[in-house]
């Protein structure tokens, strides 16, 4: 199993648990295998006290239901969160209602569930998304179902917001001052000109050196295809089958 | 606010910050899968998932369970958590129930016919030979879970 070519998604795991601070309080949502990998990369490696609380982990069971979760977040309880979308802009906003006009959508989807509150209220936010085309990453986003910062109208709740979006092509910073995404880092084996091509916004690269960087070293890469990938597989069972067999 | 007018805004009495609301939502009828239940209408439901919120927010319930059981056999299990009578108008004793979701615990979601369902969603042609396959075809829920080839515990 070692001998495996690094899969994309693992890239994105060792970028997501790089990310993370020890002593934070880091919690994923739903359908999130990815970022849930990451912080127990994060903990099983340079983080040993992030306590994640990945939502649906049999270990580590809330009395009932998202509404508990949602009340903890809003005590201020969440220092990391992480969301997704079918379209983000640059300036960080993300879409999860529909595709096209509100009134006469081409897609419609579930909705925001909590994101907005989310959001918000944790003291950052990690996007993640399982592909990276200029489908996802728009200009704008058709529908905002929450966002990044505040803009003119001042939020009392605003606890916290964007901070960076990893793809499984790399990782984007967001720039608070210039309120917008900015390319930081590419993956190894991927190019500039490949993010930037894939990327339906401008990405900041004018004449900043961008890096290729693995976010996955020998010894992370073992962690994760070991005890990670053992406590991942008793969460999210078909992911793991779908990506390491 | 813009597509939703049923949003209002309310000022918080203690912050005197304005905030937006949002009206309950009560729905006529919940349908909510459970793994025991008994014929008083106590069942349990997982308790990850929202079950018991709905069944407490809606006019009708209807619980589905895996097992019915005596009345106090309906002790909440390590992922389970407890929803009254009070809540509840009808039990329905369907094992594997949940099928093609996974009732964790129990068995997983059956990802391959969640794929065969996505295929055939496409084509108006392809559903309706799903829906006369597994959904108009078998003549019971019994012969639901043959169609499907699901895996009796």
């Amino acid at each position: 199993m070692e001998d495996k070519p690094v899969h994309p998604y693992e890239r994105m795991i060792g970028a997501i648990a790089l990310l993370l601070n020890d002593g934070e309080f880091a919690a994923t949502g739903t359908l999130s295998p990815i970022p849930a990998a990451g912080c127990l990369l994060a903990q099983h490696t340079h983080a040993p006290h992030l306590a994640p609380m990945i939502y649906g982990d049999p270990a580590n069971r809330i009395s009932e239901g998202l509404h508990e979760f949602f009340g903890f977040a809003q005590r201020g309880g969440i220092d990391v969160f992480f969301l997704s979308g079918i379209q983000i802009d640059q300036r960080g906003s993300i879409n999860l209602s529909v595709i096209g006009d509100y009134g006469k959508p081409k897609l419609r989807l579930p909705g925001g569930a909590g994101s907005a509150m989310l959001y918000s209220l944790s003291r950052r936010t990690i996007l993640f998304t399982m592909t990276h085309t200029k489908k996802l990453f728009v200009p704008k986003v058709d529908f905002v179902n929450a966002t990044a910062f505040d803009g003119d109208v001042r939020t009392p709740w605003r606890r916290g917001g964007l901070s960076h979006v990893v793809t499984p092509l790399g990782v984007m910073k967001f720039d608070r001052e210039k309120k917008r995404l900015a390319l930081d880092y590419v993956f190894t084996g991927g190019t500039v000109a490949q993010v930037v091509d894939n990327t339906g916004f401008d990405l900041d690269v004018a004449g900043r050196e961008i890096p290729v960087v693995d976010p996955l070293d020998g010894e992370s890469l073992r962690v994760l295809r070991g005890p990670v990938l053992d406590k991942l597989r008793t969460i999210y069972p078909l992911v793991c089958r779908m990506v390491w067999g | 606010m813009t597509i939703r007018d049923d949003l209002k805004t309310v000022k918080d009495p203690y912050s005197g910050e304005d905030y937006v609301v949002v009206p309950p939502i009560v729905p006529d009828v919940a349908v909510i899968h459970g793994l025991k239940g008994d014929r008083f209408g106590g069942v349990t439901v997982l308790g990850a998932r929202n079950d018991r919120l709905l069944a407490t927010a809606a006019r009708k319930t209807i619980a589905v369970v895996e097992a019915l059981v005596e009345p106090d056999e309906v002790l909440p299990g390590l992922q389970e958590v407890y929803v009254a009578p009070l809540h509840i108008d009808a039990v329905v004793v369907a094992p594997g129930g949940a099928h093609p979701t996974a009732c964790p615990g129990r068995y997983e979601a059956d990802a391959t016919h969640l794929s065969a369902y996505v295929a055939a969603a496409k084509d108006a042609a392809a559903f309706r030979a799903y829906l006369d396959t597994y959904i108009f075809g078998p003549a019971d829920h019994d012969s639901y879970l043959d169609a499907v080839g699901f895996a009796r515990p």
